[in-house]
């Protein structure tokens, strides 16, 4: 993948992709936690879906995951140039999103450590391996 | 509420492939009349049109069906990705099943070469979608972690599409009709890892219907089918607290409603058409309707369990990977392919003495939800 940025890129507002941002020098993930469940997502929608709950909490998560599952796509698809690597990343104490992935063009084995390190030159949330 | 029975009086199919020169309206009317006729019925007789299409422009199903005189009654478009057609087909039954129409058209639509050279676009308003992430990547997503945890082969899935490529030789309205070995799919071209080119369906263009009634109402009552049970939902959320791959609860859950609804289990079932979309798509999805445990499917469809000639085959016709799959089409061609089996009409792709069949569709495109809808329906030959 080439070119990680590591400053926010501009966002447009229904930019649907979960959102990162720096706080004290480290990339999270920004989202909410259900104030009564403790259900964690990369929105921040009016009522929890899990227990109707209308007291969801604005949040950060990260910037540690785990690799739920990962793919190399290798057909183009509009806007950008294959191959690219993506995976589903369960960040720790939050939700699962997908992001893509700096590195060689290899899947992540699940289970593999990751770390939220900045954005793709399309804007995307973009993950590094940091562990096993 | 339940009247003594609903049925398919009558399918219909166009063939299945790049046609992009026929178009929309000739596709539906060869698909609608050999429906109509196999139901012994004229247009004027369809009191309402369910119909699925998801990349048709506005106003399709009726521009479709207008000219073979199917007109002033209730046309309703439903959108519901992979599984538009059976939701169409689900709606459809529902309204005989409750009164609200007597003979109802499902029908199913798809120009897919009019909008895409290969694979469909991720959907640029999904958080997943708006990342790039085609179909294909969705599967080799699943098709990773099945190697990961439960040690599924690239060959085990290689063998689904070889089995469905074989099956399809006997079914002339598919698009491939040519076998390929399990070297010949993992050494086709890299799409999504570990997914090959031969594991992954073509796009198509191709229309298919259905006559749905009440049960012994049409002409030849000895000609119906009866169904059983029809079940739609959408997924759970699919997120952080689950381990299951994409997909496979919501065919679990909607088998398990399907399955009570029609008083059977999985074992009854003589045969099976499924979303094999993707070849780890169908190895998840013989799991999920029971056919065998979870972590099982890889060696499930090795054992030949699956295929004609074993015990329950899945996807005599060839399935998406023989069909091709246009998306709105779909779901019904599978009804069809039910409906000849569980008649006799199958000829070289028929499977001996099948009386129950099952139908299953699932469709996504949706990021956080285990799928946007699954469609499960259970079939019986009548008599
Ligand atoms: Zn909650």
């Amino acid at each position: 993948m080439p070119s990680l940025i590591t400053t926010p890129p501009e966002r447009a507002g229904a930019d649907p992709r979960p959102e990162l941002a720096i706080h004290e020098g480290r990339v999270l993930l920004t989202g909410s936690r259900c104030g009564d469940c403790g259900y964690p997502q990369a929105v921040n929608p009016p009522r929890c879906p899990i227990c109707g709950s209308h007291g969801m909490v604005p949040a950060t998560f990260g910037p540690k995951g785990t690799v739920f599952s990962s793919t190399v796509l290798r057909i183009p698809v509009p806007d950008r140039t294959p191959p690219f690597t993506l995976a589903y990343v369960d960040v720790d104490e939050g939700p699962r999103i997908l992001a893509h992935v700096d590195g060689p063009d290899e899947a992540l084995v699940p289970g593999s450590e990751v770390v939220l390190s900045g954005w793709s030159e399309h804007g995307d949330p973009v993950v590094r391996r940091s562990g096993p | 509420m339940t009247g003594a029975g609903t049925a398919i009086w009558g399918v219909g199919t166009s063939a299945f492939g790049k046609q992009t020169s026929l178009g929309g309206p000739r596709l539906a009317w060869q698909a609608t009349v050999e429906a109509l006729d196999d139901a012994g019925l004229q247009a004027s007789d369809i009191d309402a049109v369910y119909a699925g299409t998801v990349f048709g422009d506005p106003g399709t199903v009726t521009r479709c069906l207008q000219q073979i005189g199917i007109v002033e009654v209730p046309v309703i478009t439903i959108e519901n990705a992979c599984a538009s057609g059976t939701s169409a087909f689900h709606e459809a039954r529902e309204s005989v099943e409750i009164g609200r129409y007597e003979r109802v058209l499902a029908f199913g639509i798809e120009t897919m070469t009019a909008h895409f050279d290969g694979a469909i676009s991720p959907i640029a308003s999904d958080p997943d979608g708006a990342q790039g992430y085609a179909m294909p990547s969705i599967y080799g997503m699943s098709a990773t972690r099945y190697k990961y945890e439960f040690g599924v082969t690239d060959e085990q899935m290689a063998e689904v599409a070889v089995k469905n490529r074989r099956h399809a030789m006997g079914n002339p309205r598919a698009q491939h009709h040519k076998t390929v070995t399990v070297e010949q799919v993992l050494g086709s071209r890299m799409v999504a890892d570990p997914i090959t080119l031969f594991q992954c369906c073509s796009i198509a263009d191709a229309a298919a219907a259905a006559v749905i009634g009440p049960l012994g109402g049409s002409r030849d009552p000895r000609g119906e089918v009866t169904i059983r049970s029809s079940a739609l939902r959408s997924g759970r959320l699919w997120d952080h607290t689950t381990d299951k791959v994409w997909g496979w609860d919501i065919v679990a859950d909607t088998a398990a409603q399907a399955y009570e609804a029609a008083g059977v289990s999985v074992e009854d079932i003589n045969v099976f058409e499924v979303h094999d979309a993707f070849t780890i798509g169908e190895i998840i999805t013989t799991e999920a309707l029971g056919i065998c445990e979870l972590g099982e499917g890889g060696r499930l469809v090795e054992s030949g369990h699956t295929s004609l000639g074993g015990l329950q085959p899945v996807n005599p016709s060839g399935g998406l990977l023989s069909r091709g799959h246009p998306l709105g089409a779909t779901g019904l061609a599978q009804i069809a392919e039910i409906a000849w089996q569980l008649r006799g009409m199958a000829a070289d792709r028929q499977v001996p003495g099948a009386r129950l069949g099952a139908v299953e569709t699932m469709g996504g495109g949706t990021a956080g939800i285990d799928g946007n809808a699954c469609v499960v329906t259970v079939l019986e030959q009548v008599g």
